[in-house]
Parts: C-alpha cells; structure tokens; sequence
C-alpha cells in the first residue's frame, strides 16, 4: 500500500488505481498517516516552509462561507473526448495532494502567512438558502405537480419519467 | 372550472397582447407537434438524462375516437408504471403494493395547452427552427424556445419531420447548456392495440391511495408578488399519501411551478431549503404553521422567489 500512496502523490498512478488509493486513504488511519509522514519528508527534503497552525481549518471556514450556487449541474457533454479522462484524474490527485499538504503540514513555531487582502464580498443577489436533499415523498410531490405541466401536451407522458432514485433521497422516518 | 377557465382567458388575452411577431414557421411546428401529441399511436423506448443519471422507459400509447390510453414503464431501478387515461393517472408500485390515483375531473380538466395558445408562448420565448438532426431513425428539424428572461429554461425540442412526432426534448439554463434531456432511442407509430396500454399487474388486492383532488379555493393563501409571466392556473385541494394539501398551479404556458401548503405537524423531519434533480427544483419552507413545498420545473431562483411570496392573510 505504501508505495501506492507514494505513487500516488507523485501522480503515477492510473485514474482507477488512484479513485482506489484515495479510498484507502479515506478509510484507513495509517495509510493516512504514511500519507502525512511522506509529505513531512517531501518538505524537509524540500526545505519548504509549513503553513500557519490552523491554517487548513481557516481555508475550510472561508470556504463554507461562500454562496451556495443555486443552479442545477449541467449534463456532461455529449462526447467526452477519451484522453482528456486521465489528465482530469491527474487534476484530482494533484488536487488531494495539496489539501494534504495543507492539511498536515503545520509546525506551530512556523511564521504567519500573509493573509491575503480580503475581497469584497459582492451583495447576493437572493438571499443564499440552504441545498437539502431530496424531500422523502419527493416523488408523490412531483408526480402530483407533473399533471399541470403544460409539457405533457408537447411531449405525452414522457416527462413523468422523473422520478427520483432511491439513494439520493432521504430515508424514510 | 369558472376559476381556472377564468384563468386561462386571462392567460390568453394578456400573452396574445404582448407576443410579438415570431417566424410563424416555428410556431406551425409547434402546433404540429402539439397535435401529434395528442393523435399518434405508438410504443417506444426513451432515454431521461440527467446530472449523470440515465433512465430508460417505455412508453405506450393507443388513441381512437373513445379517448386516449398511455402507458409509461420505468426499464431502470424501482419498477413503477403509470397510465394515463381521459379520466385518470395511475401509478402502479409493485414493490408496495400501492396504486396512486389522480382523478381527472370535468372540473379539473385543465387544458394544459391548446393549438392556440401556442402564440402566447411567444410572449416569453423567442422560438425559432433549427437544423435538421436523426434521431432513433427518425429524420427531426428543431425547433428552439429560447427564454426572454432567466425566470425559465429554454428548450430544443426535435420532431419528426413526417408525422410531427416528438423524439427528443433537451431543456437548457441561461447559457444554453443542456440540463435534462429526453431522447427515444426506438420508435414505432401505429401497431399498437388498446390492451398493450392496460397495467401488466394483477393489482386487485393491492392497496389504493386516492388523491381526492377536487377545485377548491384556498383562503387566506396567496403570492405576496407573482413571478413575471406566470399566471395562477388552478387551485385543489387533494391527498399527498394520506395527508390533506392544498395545492396552486402558476404556469406561463410551457413551466409550471406547484406551490403545496399543508399543515406542519402532517410531517416529520422536514427540512427546509433547495433540492433539485434536473430541472426540477423543490423548495420547501414554513409558512403560516404551515408547510411550504414548491415544485416547478424552472430555475431555482424562480421557484425560490415563489416559495419567498408564499404567504398567509387571514381572511376578512
């Protein structure tokens, strides 16, 4: 497993090797902990300077407080071309690996970073609500709605296809 | 029947007055459609994509001069078959047991949209005909509904260039980008018979939940602002499972947004807040001791800004 994670952070592995390596990391406390040490090592060889202490929970804060995005995920495109899967992939583990780094590497003797300027923060146009899951009788929600639905007399019965699959709503109290 | 007919004229006259001028080729084949829609025989497979969930269904349809029949089966996941027919919807659950029926009144017979009302569409689409594309064998032009606003989706719908016969519906935010769509990969007109649309399961003893939806007013109830271009369609009350809810329609003539209000303590564990899945948003909120769940196939923002007018008066 060790040499896994070590391929993995120096971005060798297959995207499926990687989506496995990953998984392992999130579920297992000493692969986790082989992730960290060989990060400490790969700085100290580096002589890279570590974050401020806290650093990763600020990060997380600042994150949570953006606006949600109330728009609907677009599809994906009709043709995803073959070769650009494993350069999204290497996005990924590029991207675990820096989320590691800053989330493992502060020494708490280490200089401040700079705080970046604070943007302003744009007024929202709608007040941000929260993004919940699916409603447990979404279904019977939409299935009453759908009769009203001009679009039945463009397209039939076609659009009551829209159900909702059992795992992404909330279970059932 | 007065209120919703009421309604509707009102639909008719203010989108007639504001559509402007559209290439009337597009409208002719919207109309075309339209009546394929409700004239066409025919069984077939469709394909519902959405955020990287496909769904296959059959779909089953026998019209003759007593009425209609449709039959929607659900191919992937839970089965589940709906049929609709001149007097009702009914769903079929095998796994509980369970049929939901949707009675069709005379009351609640909404024209959902007529021949003519395809003008006022107009009013808040630029509608337009596109290139032609083959879909399921079929050779399809497209035809594109293009938002005024960002209050709605737009659409590229593509039919049959012989029989009018929609394959394909693509539904598109703001940017054009595709977010639902609903394609048939296999489509044979004619050649089907009355029993083929009949339920396949043996569901004598199965239990019925009937939705008892019947006209109603609802006082007190109201938008404090309605959304530009969405006019109330009908208001009923009926049954959600067992729970009574009262339930507002507004549509601009193609959307339609379901506002349904119900008292808080007919369900547990509510959350409040967005959901979504494809162009259907559901925004949940309390209101009044009440709760709030609308439904609307339009943007989450304007199903929001209908939830957030949701409100109570107290009737004088």
């Amino acid at each position: 497993m060790k040499e896994k994670i070590s391929a993995l952070m120096d971005g060798e592995l297959e995207d499926r090797e990687a989506a496995g390596a990953i998984g392992t990391l999130q579920g297992d406390g000493d692969a986790r902990d082989a992730w960290r040490a060989y990060h400490l090592i790969g700085d100290a060889m580096r002589d890279t300077r570590a974050l401020s202490p806290g650093f990763a929970d600020r990060v997380a804060a600042r994150l949570a407080q953006e606006p949600t995005v109330l728009a609907p995920r677009r599809l994906k495109p009709e043709a995803r071309p073959w070769y650009a899967i494993p350069a999204a992939a290497a996005a990924g583990v590029a991207g675990v690996s820096l989320v590691g780094y800053l989330a493992f590497a502060p020494r708490p003797d280490a200089p401040a970073v700079a705080r970046a300027p604070q943007a302003p923060v744009a007024a929202p146009a709608q007040p941000q609500v929260a993004t919940v899951p699916l409603p447990s009788g979404a279904d019977d929600y939409i299935l009453a709605h759908q009769g009203f639905s001009p679009r039945v007399s463009l397209q039939g019965m076609a659009p009551y296809a829209r159900t909702v699959s059992s795992r992404s709503v909330e279970p059932r109290r | 029947m007065a209120v919703a007919a009421r309604a509707l004229a009102f639909l008719l006259l203010t989108a007639c007055a504001g559509a402007q001028a559209q290439p009337p080729e597009a409208l002719a084949w919207l109309r075309r459609i339209h009546d394929a829609t409700q004239k066409l025989s025919y069984k077939g497979t469709f394909v519902y994509q959405q955020d990287g969930r496909t769904e296959t269904s059959r779909i089953t349809r026998y019209v003759d001069a007593s009425g209609e029949i449709e039959k929607l089966e659900s191919m992937d996941g839970a089965p589940r078959e709906i049929v609709r027919t001149r007097d009702a919807v009914r769903c079929y659950l095998p796994e509980s047991k369970t049929i939901k029926v949707d009675r069709r009144t005379p009351e609640r017979d909404f024209p959902a949209m007529l021949p003519e009302r395809v003008t006022a569409l107009a009013r808040h689409y630029e509608i337009s005909v596109g290139e032609l594309h083959r879909v399921a064998g079929y050779e399809c032009r497209e035809i594109v509904l293009k938002p005024k606003d960002n209050l709605r989706y737009g659409h590229r719908l593509y039919a049959d260039t012989r029989s009018g016969m929609l394959l394909k519906a693509v539904t598109t935010d703001a940017a054009g980008q595709p977010i639902e769509r609903i394609t048939f990969t296999e489509l044979t007109l004619g050649g089907v018979t009355r029993a083929m649309t009949r339920s396949q399961h043996e569901s004598g003893s199965w239990r019925v939940e009937d939705a008892a939806a019947s006209p109603a007013s609802l006082p007190g109830w109201r938008l404090s602002a309605e959304l530009p271009g969405f006019q109330k369609v009908v208001e009923l009350k009926r049954r959600l499972e067992s729970r009574p809810v009262s339930q507002m329609v507004f549509s601009d003539g193609l959307a339609a947004v379901s506002v349904f209000i119900e008292p808080l303590e007919g369900r547990a564990n509510v959350r409040t807040g967005l959901a979504s899945m494809g162009a259907i948003h559901i925004y949940t909120r309390e209101v009044a001791n009440h709760w709030v769940t609308v439904v609307g196939e339009a943007p989450a923002a304007s199903v929001q800004r209908i939830a957030d007018s949701v409100e109570y008066r107290r009737p004088q």
